[in-house]
């Protein structure tokens, strides 16, 4: 089982405007998406990141699939520093992208995760038989053979999951993974969720959602502005509790995240 | 890495592109067209200036099919590797593909391998249209100094797209500079003209530009059937650009990687 360990942890996008941008009102300037974050998340477990946007959860999570590297500080997935071992680091990490356009849009479902199957080392004769139980999985079997182009919302990010499990990572990454999925669909996928951690994998989530956190993770922390405002286990903790928590710990009531499944 | 494995992801990516471009299907259409109608410039081109004009001591229009032929090829090659980044961030597949379990040095490799496979099956077609449709005859051809030549141009190629490529991480406009060096090298090559029709100054800096050497021992092994003794000097030097831009281009595009990586800017376009 893969611990997760930052320490330190900062990570500033320097902005410098474009050439045809000179003329126009994009300013040179830094944003300091996270600063100084320091958590460690232990092998097994299921962290949910909360976060109002631009708190800085999916940087945090793209620093630990070696999308990002940190301008300070350490991330250690597995004892292994993502700065050294980023090849290492890669063959155990899935990363459940929120972006809808990270596929070939002329591939099926299938054709895509084959195509990705095959770059993350899945042995060839597993490939059909895993990418099968993944699109079942993540409820995609009846449009397993339609282009991708013609997907709805929902329907890429359940190919997004599928994806990022192909390998069987023990660290699974998931971005904001029911934002466009129905009530129905949201409690399957939580299932899923729940299944890999029961097999041991680390799990983190980033969400808006509290019934979401509160339904997958062991533990939570808040980011706001970058910064780690709070950090708290679960033991199944209500919505309303963790409602709370937050308000306190953000301080911020213009920051409030809606809840897809609402505030009781 | 092992070779099954490799040859396993370079299959995946060939299918990917293969899919791709027969979806595409007008495509194909469009560049067959296109490559008919530039052949017919050229041998018209050819015949109104007459026989008595012979580069080089060959036929101009042998001298412009092998000479354009193997220009498209290199520039082509050479934009593989710039697409194959440009197209991921563009198609917004670039973040994933980067962070999949095989290195980004590997993935950039043989997305690029694939291409250059169609554009080795177009350049055959190129020259085999010019030569059973245009009537173009390569008689005494030295069919293995020619492809001594062109293995030693596919390596400088591969060399300069990993620099494209590494432009386009880094500034996203590898493309642009792709088409200087291209727009640069059409005139100061001798890709349509011999470049002793140049002034003395741009024959030198002719000469330093890799594509003139691989036109040079292409067109002396295929049009004036030379043996290796007359194609040693080139080939040395062509072999000298592989050994110095191979590793440079590989250097290159890691470090633009690791920069891109630490600025946040992979994804952009």
């Amino acid at each position: 089982m893969d611990s997760i360990q930052l320490e330190s942890v900062s990570k500033i996008f320097r902005h410098r405007p474009a050439l045809s941008n000179w003329l126009g009102h994009e300013k040179r300037g830094e944003t300091r998406a996270l600063d100084e974050i320091s958590l460690r998340i232990h092998g097994g477990s299921v962290l949910a990141l909360l976060g109002p946007n631009g708190s800085g959860k999916t940087t945090l999570l793209k620093l630990i699939a070696t999308m990002l590297l940190p301008d300070a500080g350490r991330v250690l997935v597995g004892g292994e520093d993502t700065h050294s071992a980023g090849p290492a680091i890669r063959q155990r990490v899935g990363f459940a992208v929120a972006a809808e356009r990270s596929f070939f849009p002329r591939l099926s479902a299938r054709e895509n995760l084959d195509f990705f199957a095959a770059l993350d080392n899945v042995p060839r004769r597993q490939r059909s038989e895993r990418i099968q139980a993944l699109l079942d999985q993540t409820g995609l079997r009846e449009h397993a053979d339609t282009l991708v182009m013609k997907f709805s919302s929902g329907m890429y990010q359940r190919l997004g999951v599928a994806r990022a499990l192909l390998k069987q990572p023990t660290v699974i990454l998931l971005d904001e993974p029911t934002r466009s999925l129905d009530p129905t669909s949201t409690e399957e996928f939580w299932n899923l969720v729940q299944g890999f951690r029961d097999r041991g994998a680390t799990i983190l989530v980033a969400t808006h959602n509290f019934e979401e956190a509160s339904a997958l993770g062991d533990s939570i922390a808040v980011l706001q502005a970058g910064h780690l405002a709070d950090y708290r286990d679960l033991n199944r903790a209500s919505t309303r509790e963790l409602r709370s928590w937050y308000l306190e710990a953000t301080g911020e009531l213009a920051a409030l995240p809606i809840a897809a499944g609402g505030w009781q | 890495m092992s070779i099954a494995r490799t040859a396993d992801k370079f299959l995946a990516i060939l299918l990917r592109d293969l899919r791709t471009a027969v979806r595409y299907r007008t495509g194909f259409a469009i560049t067959a067209a296109g490559t008919l109608i530039e052949l017919a410039a050229f041998y018209y081109l050819s015949r109104a200036i007459g026989p008595g004009f012979r580069p080089e001591g060959v036929g101009y229009f042998p001298f412009l099919l092998v000479g354009t032929g193997l220009y498209t090829f290199m520039v082509m090659a050479m934009r593989s590797f710039v697409n194959c980044v440009q197209e991921a961030q563009q198609g917004g597949t670039m973040e994933v593909l980067m962070t999949s379990s095989t290195s980004a040095r590997v993935v950039v490799m043989l997305s690029a391998a694939s291409a250059l496979l169609g554009n080795s099956v177009q350049l055959i077609l190129y020259v085999g249209t010019g030569v059973v449709l245009f009537g173009a005859s390569m008689p005494d051809a030295n069919w293995l100094g020619g492809l001594v030549a062109f293995g030693l141009s596919l390596l400088i190629a591969t060399a300069l797209g990993m620099i494209g490529a590494a432009l386009q991480v880094a500034i996203q406009k590898g493309s642009a500079v792709l088409w200087l060096f291209g727009s640069g090298a059409w005139f100061l090559t001798g890709t349509l003209f011999p470049i002793n029709a140049l002034p003395k100054p741009l024959q030198f800096v002719s000469a330093c530009i890799p594509l003139t050497h691989s036109l040079t021992a292409m067109r002396t092994a295929l049009l004036q059937g030379a043996g290796f003794g007359s194609l040693a000097t080139e080939i040395r030097v062509l072999a000298l650009f592989a050994v110095v831009l191979l590793p440079a281009g590989l250097a290159v595009f890691s470090f633009c990687l690791r920069r891109a990586r630490l600025q946040g800017t992979l994804a952009f376009y």
